[in-house]
């Protein structure tokens, strides 16, 4: 292994995990300091409806493509959410495992695993960018950052699937690829739109609260 | 497009207001959208308008998140193009955000429930609309409204003298109709079980519905009263996001509540009401309620399983659908007790889909029925809901609330689908069975029908109309039942007949050649021989109330939506007229 490549394995992803901490924490104590809004009337709806059940159930919401009309009928595009999930999972996984458990990946049936997902992920981001560009009303609502941050991620994907069985016979330009995208990822995430998950439990868990206290959450359906 | 430098007074009103509305529950929708547009099938204005992706839910958010990118938010502030953040600085700037926030979404939370991110449209658009209210940009409907909550005490400007007669004449109508001269709608009785609550709607174009409450109390021997004051549960703060108003408004309710020592403040049927009243106004008050809130079909479907009415489904036995207001149910849950209610007092209910949850805005919630400058494109995104209520089968539609009878008429007509639009309290107070206390000879009945056969026996109505089925309707319906009627095709002939026959009451189109029909009704109103004219607008086409209610005279005594059913025409015309006639009566006692 050359020494750039252990850097970029090593020290790069290091100060790249660090920075982004530091900006994520900012980001939280900035976003925590708007004052949350209270509720001050009676519980309304049937019993099965209290704040701490709309809670759980706003979160796993994402997780039960049938409770709302938009996954439910889009299931295409609920697929491919979870694909595309799975497979940034995967390749962060991936970003730790080369480094500090390489054994893993000696396993021939992990290797084929991971690249299953990884290489559905990158199609999935090539099927999304096509349809953020030939989509009208994808391209009225995409910003830059939003072709950018897809563009990063599908081309991450490949140098992830590439990356996959660690190694290096045929030279360490698709590792380097890797890395080196990793850190960009994890210095560019606090500052675009990827950072979303980040604030996924608070939109949650807000609307969960006053749904639930409302009687909406969970939604019963005929 | 460079940047200006110098910003507008208005434009920097709003973004400085923003800053103070900000809470970590819109902030969070505003961070979260991550532009996946699986919200953009979910609003019935892009169903109806395929391919115009500014009526997305995510394009229109934009509209509103770009401020805050801008202003608020790092990324934006650094590097705005990169994440489209960008900032107002014209009054033009304001009212096109105007036309998005006010024109093209009605605040109905379908999209909320339907994004994956919890991103919750609906709330931030009326954060929106509140920093336009706040530097006076807005409809110029929603205008007038607030003025009369602000001012009069209720949306629809109703003076408490026409209130309190209102309530009175219905008493007077109940007890003939329950032949029970005991039977009253008592104001503003201390120490009562119900203080009961209404949209100034019903005592101006359906006084039916508040006899119909009033039997059902009655019947369930409920101890109950009305307040002389401050009796609107509407909230037009709700719809304005003009929090200040509607605290306010909230808070007159609660303290008269706690005035008349009442333990439970019943609503009437009314979506908006509700929400406003139940669920938004102690948080906009900063008021704990120290009593019981509740939607009278909480209160109605009570009696029933207590025992204390009792009903004949049988009397309702006409397919009908409910229609789910989204303020009742997508923001207070009411979903099931509706319908529980419904398969109690009907024998054919059909559901409608989607329903619940996913139900279709009736096209008039948020206030639009106030906007008339967007009714096309209210109508036009109604075929949504027309093509949900034609797959039902159903001849009446059911809702809990007076702004989606409003909506959903304006639909059926649009769409002709010849549905007829109820309440649960009329359903309920049709369906009630009530034991005949005495015997009535049968000599006495017959003199007491002829008397009421002809309730406009001695008026002269001028029915003014170009559409000759209308005008022929109408005048029959007057003749039928005892009036002189006199014809007008146009307003030149209306203005005329007017000035010359002095009729008692007119009723007015306001779309017939001729004179413009505002200036007529301005004319008429400024003669001072007219002074005892009464005028009722009967229109198809309500974007036009403007020329009428714009005039700085004296508004109309009544007005009503055609198609107009003979019921509805006959109550409306013989309240106009018997309020005139205790007008006179009461004139003459004062008159030295």
């Amino acid at each position: 292994m050359s020494e750039l490549l252990h850097f970029s394995e090593h020290t790069l992803q290091e100060v790249a995990l660090g920075f982004m901490a530091l900006v994520y924490t900012i980001r939280i104590i900035w976003f925590l300091g708007f004052k949350a809004g209270g509720d001050r009337q009676a519980e309304t709806g049937p019993p099965s409806t209290t704040p701490a059940k709309g809670v759980l159930y706003s979160w796993a919401n994402i997780a039960m493509p049938w409770a709302m009309e938009s996954t439910r009928r889009q299931y295409i595009l609920y697929a491919q959410f979870v694909v595309f999930h799975i497979g940034v999972t995967a390749a962060i996984a991936l970003s730790f495992i080369i480094p500090y458990g390489p054994g893993l990946l000696e396993n021939q049936a992990s290797v084929l695993i991971l690249q299953i997902i990884i290489g559905g992920a990158f199609l999935v981001g090539v099927v999304r960018f096509v349809r953020r560009v030939g989509n009208r009303y994808m391209r009225a609502i995409s910003s830059p950052d939003d072709y950018f941050s897809l563009v990063l991620l599908t081309v991450w994907f490949f140098f992830a699937f590439l990356a996959v069985p660690n190694q290096t016979s045929g030279g360490e330009w698709h590792l380097l690829g890797f890395f080196i995208m990793t850190a960009f990822f994890l210095v560019y995430v606090p500052f675009s739109k990827i950072s979303h998950y980040l604030y996924y439990p608070f939109t949650r868990y807000y609307l969960g609260k006053t749904m639930g206290h409302r009687g909406v959450y969970p939604v019963g359906r005929a | 497009m460079s940047e200006q430098t110098t910003r507008s007074h208005k434009a920097e009103k709003v973004l400085e207001r923003m800053g103070q509305k900000l809470n970590r529950q819109m902030v969070g929708s505003l961070l979260a959208c991550v532009h996946c547009g699986l919200c953009t099938e979910t609003c019935h204005y892009v169903l109806a308008n395929p391919g115009d992706p500014t009526y997305a839910p995510a394009y229109k958010g934009d509209l509103i998140r770009k401020l805050f990118k801008r202003h608020f938010d790092w990324t934006g502030r650094v590097f705005p193009w990169w994440v489209k953040a960008g900032s107002v600085w014209t009054d033009e700037e304001l009212e096109e955000l105007k036309d998005t926030v006010f024109g093209k979404c009605t605040n109905c939370r379908r999209c909320s429930l339907n994004c994956p991110m919890g991103v919750d449209l609906a709330t931030f658009n009326r954060m929106a609309r509140g920093l336009l209210v706040s530097v006076g940009i807005m409809p110029e409907g929603v205008a007038v409204v607030s003025k009369d909550q602000w001012e009069i005490g209720n949306q629809m400007g109703v003076l408490k003298e026409d209130y309190l007669e209102t309530l009175e004449w219905m008493a007077e109508e109940l007890q003939d109709e329950l032949d029970d001269p005991e039977v009253d709608i008592p104001i503003d009785q201390t120490d009562c079980e119900v203080v009961y609550y209404i949209n100034p709607r019903e005592v101006k174009y359906d006084p039916r519905s508040i006899s119909d409450a009033a039997k059902i109390f009655h019947v369930a021997g409920e101890s109950w009263t009305m307040p002389s004051e401050g009796w609107d549960m509407t909230n037009f703060g709700l719809f304005s996001g003009d929090d200040a108003l509607g605290g306010s408004v909230a808070q007159r309710l609660y303290e008269k509540v706690s005035e008349l020592r009442g333990k439970r403040l019943v609503i009437s049927e009314c979506g908006h009401g509700f929400r406003s009243t139940r669920c938004e106004g102690p948080n906009w008050a900063r008021y704990d309620v120290p009593f019981v809130m509740e939607s009278s079909i909480f209160t109605m479907l009570r009696y029933i399983k207590e025992g204390r009415i009792k009903v004949d489904k049988t009397r309702n036995s006409r397919p009908v659908t409910y229609h789910d207001s989204c303020n009742m149910g997508r923001s207070c849950g009411m979903f099931e007790e509706p319908r529980e209610l419904l398969e109690l007092v009907c024998s054919d209910f059909r559901e409608m889909h989607p329903n619940r949850a996913e139900n279709y805005c009736c096209t008039g919630g948020g206030g639009a029925m106030s906007m008339s400058e967007y009714t096309p494109r209210r109508l036009k995104s109604g075929i949504i809901k027309a093509n949900q209520l034609k797959e039902t089968g159903a001849e009446i539609v059911v809702t809990s609330c007076h702004n989606c009878v409003d909506g959903l008429t304006d639909v059926i007509r649009h769409y002709e689908l010849g549905i007829e639009v109820t309440q649960l309290v009329n359903l309920v107070a049709n369906a009630l069975v009530i034991e005949p206390k005495v015997a009535i000879p049968v000599e006495e009945v017959v003199e007491e029908m002829v008397a009421e056969a002809l309730p406009l026996a001695g008026r002269t109505i001028l029915v003014a109309d170009d559409e000759p089925d209308q005008l022929e309707y109408l005048a029959t319906v007057f003749e039928d039942n005892g009036a002189t009627v006199l014809r007008a095709v146009d307003g030149d002939e209306a203005l005329a007949m007017a000035t010359s026959e002095k009729p008692d009451l007119l009723t007015l189109d306001l779309e017939m050649p001729g004179k413009n029909v505002g200036e007529v009704f301005q004319i008429l109103r400024e003669n001072p021989e007219l002074e005892s004219l009464k005028v009722c607008v009967i229109t198809g086409r309500p974007e036009l109330r403007k020329l009428i209610y714009d005039r700085s005279v004296r508004r109309p005594e009544g007005y009503l939506d055609k198609p107009v059913t003979e019921e509805q025409l006959l109550i409306n015309v013989r309240k106009i007229l018997e309020l005139a006639h205790d007008e006179a009566a009461a004139g003459a006692e004062g008159t030295p």
